[in-house]
């Protein structure tokens, strides 16, 4: 695959390019899910391809091509200075300097995922079904996904890196519905469960067999739980929905692109500045958010991003203070800060963008039980079932699949369609506890939509349960 | 582009099982996005895809791969056997489609398929060049999608459809205006057109005011009715979702829940939208009666969700592209019946207080069985005040439930627009919803965001 990126960027280099990238991938993934009992999908999918990035007189050029072979790789670089010189307007780009690199990075894993038999992997699925069998539980599910990708990167400056990734993860659902209503209840998250960067021993460790009788008895008793009441109160939120309200609320905000209106017309923008950099008041002394492709098992750890700059632990917000953004070599330059380290593409076929990597709310210290304790009524929310935010990243609205009122510093009632709304500095400004290292749990997802044509992210989330005075729970639908 | 019905015969061909699914999706396109006035990510794509399915003994298992070499072949059709051989038995499993009569349709257009990068550029820069001094951001993408099916049930055909796409986000730091075109074929797409509509609406926006939360009559533009309308139907109007009891249609079928206005239909065969001859199962794609004059009629089905229904039920040709597959039948060319308002004004005076919706975002489905949606509306907000468009008004949050919003509706323009419903992640697939715009009774505002503009 090297000698094709090196044929490809010698091609863009030849037909005007001034700087050109390659990347070469193949990928194989599988997903297996088991719905009331019986086998819902055994796919077992395989892709690759070529990618070509180039720079034609200050304008990106962008193509690819199925063919991992010669004639793949030269027609992409074609194809994409093609485009590049056809681009309107007057282009001017700098990219921040880097070290080239010639590397290569492996996931650390005891079992290759995509090695364990199919057999086993149904199987799982098949077992922590059972338990969340119950007379109101009216469809269950498993599923679980393994990935392995093989990826080379050269650019015409010299970067020559490899990376041999997997990727794992698993979880289960139980939705229970009488004549009125339906209610859901998952584990270990919403949406497709949770996924690392790491072997099949992060699936098996996951527990889906031991949670699934807590799941299925807690979706039946959601049918007869109040709904959640208006008020504004304290919340607690537990660490998966954090890891939600993080990825919304600080992690799209801080991507660099899109505070310099890249993403306008889509996902949206920022409500931040780039002179905010060092001195925006973000939230409350509590608020700690890094970025760290480094974290080990996050689905956004690697050596090397997809621009050939290595990953690097940076500071996002730093008690309370925006000190840093998600950033790529071009948005960098501009800026005058950093050197990039966020650009990733969720494919051959897709171009990088500034995606997260790792964006994690550091740990405070306490746990769950003693940021209850100081609440005397509020609502602890847990488990994200629906999330909504302004294309400013300033207002959001989110609920979760479950919840229980605070009282007197202890759980009560369960209590169900909880939600919660707020406006992201303010928010973040009303909170006033995290957990401990202790509570800390490391999440990823796998569905965070960003770009024209569209690009899937996978990103890696930890965060501790946190607390937050004076919000607006339960907003009341029609 | 390669033959992908050749393809999907070689697939079946290569495996071993009672019966073989293969379905090709071959893709040349082309995205010239931009932003502020610049295009910043050019995409050009070309791939194929095999998608193959093998039933033997009562077990199935899918594999898929964008090789199609000999031992690409081969290894297809090995892991797809392994996937089978490693599943339990289903005695259920649903048959796999067979000959059927195809109808014709529209949706391929030669001048869309062969554009190139050159002239997708030079369609971008015509909508730049329109704007004026007006930055803009948004997207030219034109392309031409094959889908073959072939099974061992004796189906064998392939359908090409093309489309083109126009987004224009004309924009500043105080103001912001949206619009859209989205065909089956180029000429019928004027970016020019797009921006300038979309500099119009941003012109009007400066200086916008506040609104309390509450209940408000309504006016939404296309775009707004055809994405709340699609996320309503995803589970809605989906047979899977109504055999799980995630539907809003649960024990609510042959129930006049809309007004009597009000009557969707997913139809794949209307020249108007992005038209089908055939879903990613081989099925025939047919008009599909979901709500008829406010009386909700029926969901849409795929062979599984079909087979799993009994009764009789047949599959309605609405199985997703295989990749989301596992979501059940969906409802991609969603048809809401025009009115008689001969134009938005006419809406908007019937509205006579109340406000007008060019553009929503970020949708969350809060409660599926209810239809609960949230989201933000975006890029041209207005109040209405004695029966006419009046000031500007921030973004506002909306916490609705789609069938209230449908219960009350004075009035819906004679007029459909296809909205363009497609983010264009993984293989192509354009879809959109051809809606007209829709004046409504009650519309639950439920918070306010920032102004309009970037």
């Amino acid at each position: 695959m090297r000698a094709l990126c090196e044929e490809a960027v010698a091609a863009a280099l030849a037909g005007g390019a001034s700087y050109a990238d390659a990347r070469a991938i193949v990928r194989r993934s599988q997903a297996i899910s088991t719905k009331n009992q019986r086998v819902d999908r055994v796919d077992d999918v395989e892709s690759e391809g070529i990618g070509v990035r180039v720079l034609v007189d200050g304008a990106w050029g962008f193509a690819c091509d199925r063919r991992l072979d010669e004639a793949g790789a030269r027609e992409a670089a074609g194809r994409a200075t093609t485009f590049a010189k056809a681009a309107p307007g007057k282009h001017e780009r700098a990219l921040a300097p880097i070290e080239p690199a010639r590397d290569e990075y492996r996931t650390p894993r005891e079992q290759d995922p995509i090695d364990v038999p199919l057999g086993d992997k149904i199987a799982l699925c098949l077992a922590a079904e059972e338990g969340m069998q119950n007379p109101a539980v009216k469809v269950t599910s498993a599923f679980v996904r393994a990935m392995r990708e093989r990826k080379t990167l050269v650019s015409s400056e010299g970067t020559v890196v490899d990376h041999d990734l997997v990727e794992c993860g698993g979880g289960i659902d139980a939705m229970a519905s009488d004549d009125e209503i339906s209610q859901l209840r998952s584990y270990p998250s919403a949406h497709g469960g949770s996924s690392r960067g790491a072997g099949w021993e992060y699936v098996l460790g996951l527990g889906l067999e031991r949670e699934a009788p807590r799941v299925g008895e807690q979706a039946a008793a959601l049918l007869r739980a109040p709904v959640c009441p208006s008020a504004t109160t304290t919340a607690v939120i537990d660490a998966e929905q954090m890891v939600l309200q993080v990825h919304e609320s600080t992690g799209h905000p801080t991507e660099l692109d899109r505070v310099y209106g890249t993403e306008a017309a889509y996902a949206g923008t920022s409500f931040l500045h780039p002179g905010d950099l060092g001195s925006l008041r973000y939230g409350s002394e509590w608020m700690n958010i890094t970025a760290d492709p480094t974290t080990p098992q996050g689905l956004g750890t690697f050596g090397y991003d997809d621009e050939g700059v290595p990953a690097t632990r940076t500071p996002i917000v730093e008690s309370g203070v925006l000190r840093g953004f998600l950033t790529s070599r071009e948005t960098a330059a501009k800026i005058g800060s950093g050197h990039g380290g966020s650009m990733r593409a969720d494919s051959w076929s897709r171009m990088p963008l500034v995606r997260m990597t790792n964006l994690h709310l550091e740990p405070g210290e306490g746990t769950l039980d003693e940021l209850l304790a100081e609440v005397d009524d509020g609502v602890y929310f847990e488990t994200n079932k629906s999330w909504s935010i302004d294309d400013k990243r300033l207002n959001f609205q989110f609920g979760t699949q479950i919840a229980w009122e605070i009282k007197n510093g202890k759980r009560g009632r369960m209590l169900r369609d909880a939600t919660y709304t707020g406006v992201t500095p303010v928010f973040w400004g009303s909170l006033d506890a995290v957990a401990g290292p202790e509570s800390w749990v490391l999440y990823g997802l796998t569905n965070c939509g960003k770009g024209q044509p569209g690009q899937h992210a996978h990103v890696g989330h930890g965060a501790s349960p946190a607390r937050f005075r004076n919000v607006q729970v339960g907003v009341a639908p029609s | 582009m390669t033959k992908a019905l050749e393809l999907a015969e070689r697939a079946v061909a290569a495996a071993e099982g009672d019966g073989v699914e293969a379905v090709v999706q071959a893709e040349r396109s082309g995205f010239a996005r931009f932003a502020g006035s610049e295009v910043h990510q050019p995409t050009l794509i070309e791939n194929v895809s095999i998608f193959l399915r093998v039933i033997r003994g009562g077990r199935a298992g899918a594999a898929a791969s964008n090789r199609v070499d000999g031992d690409g072949f081969r290894e297809l059709a090995d892991r797809a056997g392994a996937a089978a051989d490693a599943s339990p038995e289903d005695p259920d499993l649903a048959g796999l489609a067979g000959t059927s009569q195809l109808p014709d349709v529209d949706g391929n257009d030669e001048e869309t398929a062969e554009l190139g990068p050159a002239e997708q550029a030079r369609l971008a820069a015509d909508a730049i060049t329109a704007a004026g001094e007006m930055p803009v951001y948004g997207f030219f993408t034109s392309g031409a999608a094959t889908v073959a099916v072939a099974t061992s049930a004796g189906f064998s055909d392939e359908q090409t459809s093309t489309d083109a796409v126009a987004v224009a986000l004309a924009a500043t730091e105080s103001v912001s205006g949206y619009a859209e075109q989205t065909a089956w074929a180029v000429r019928n797409v004027d970016p020019a057109a797009v921006a300038r509509q979309a500099v119009e609406i941003a012109g009007r926006t400066a200086n916008a005011d506040a609104l309390p939360p509450g209940s408000y009559r309504a006016v939404l533009a296309p775009y707004a009715i055809g994405e709340l309308l699609q996320y309503f139907a995803f589970d809605a109007f989906s047979g899977l979702a109504y055999l799980e009891e995630r539907s809003y249609l649960c024990g609510k079928l042959g129930e006049r829940r809309f007004d009597e206005k009000v009557s969707i239909a997913d139809d794949a065969l209307d020249p108007r939208g992005l038209p089908k001859r055939f879903d990613f199962e081989g099925v025939p794609k047919e008009r599909v009666p979901l709500v008829e004059d406010g009386v909700l009629r029926g969901t849409v089905w795929d062979l599984a969700s079909a087979a799993r229904a009994g009764d009789s039920q047949r599959s309605t040709g609405n199985a997703p592209p295989p990749a989301e597959r596992r979501w059940g039948p969906i409802p991609f060319a969603l048809s809401l019946a025009g009115g008689e308002a001969e134009s938005v004004d006419e809406l908007v005076e019937l509205v006579g207080d109340g406000i007008y919706i060019t553009r929503v975002h970020y949708l969350g489905i809060v409660e599926p069985r209810q239809g609960i949606l949230t989201g933000m509306t975006r890029d041209g907000t207005f109040r209405i005040r004695d029966g006419k468009l009046a000031e500007p008004l921030v973004n506002l949050r909306f916490t609705v439930a789609l069938p209230d919003v449908l219960a009350e509706v004075p009035g819906l323009t004679r007029e459909t627009t296809l909205a363009n419903e497609a983010a264009f992640y993984d293989e192509r697939f354009a879809y959109g919803a051809l809606v007209p715009a829709i004046a409504t009774a009650r519309f639950d505002v439920t918070g306010a965001g920032g102004r309009p503009g970037i």
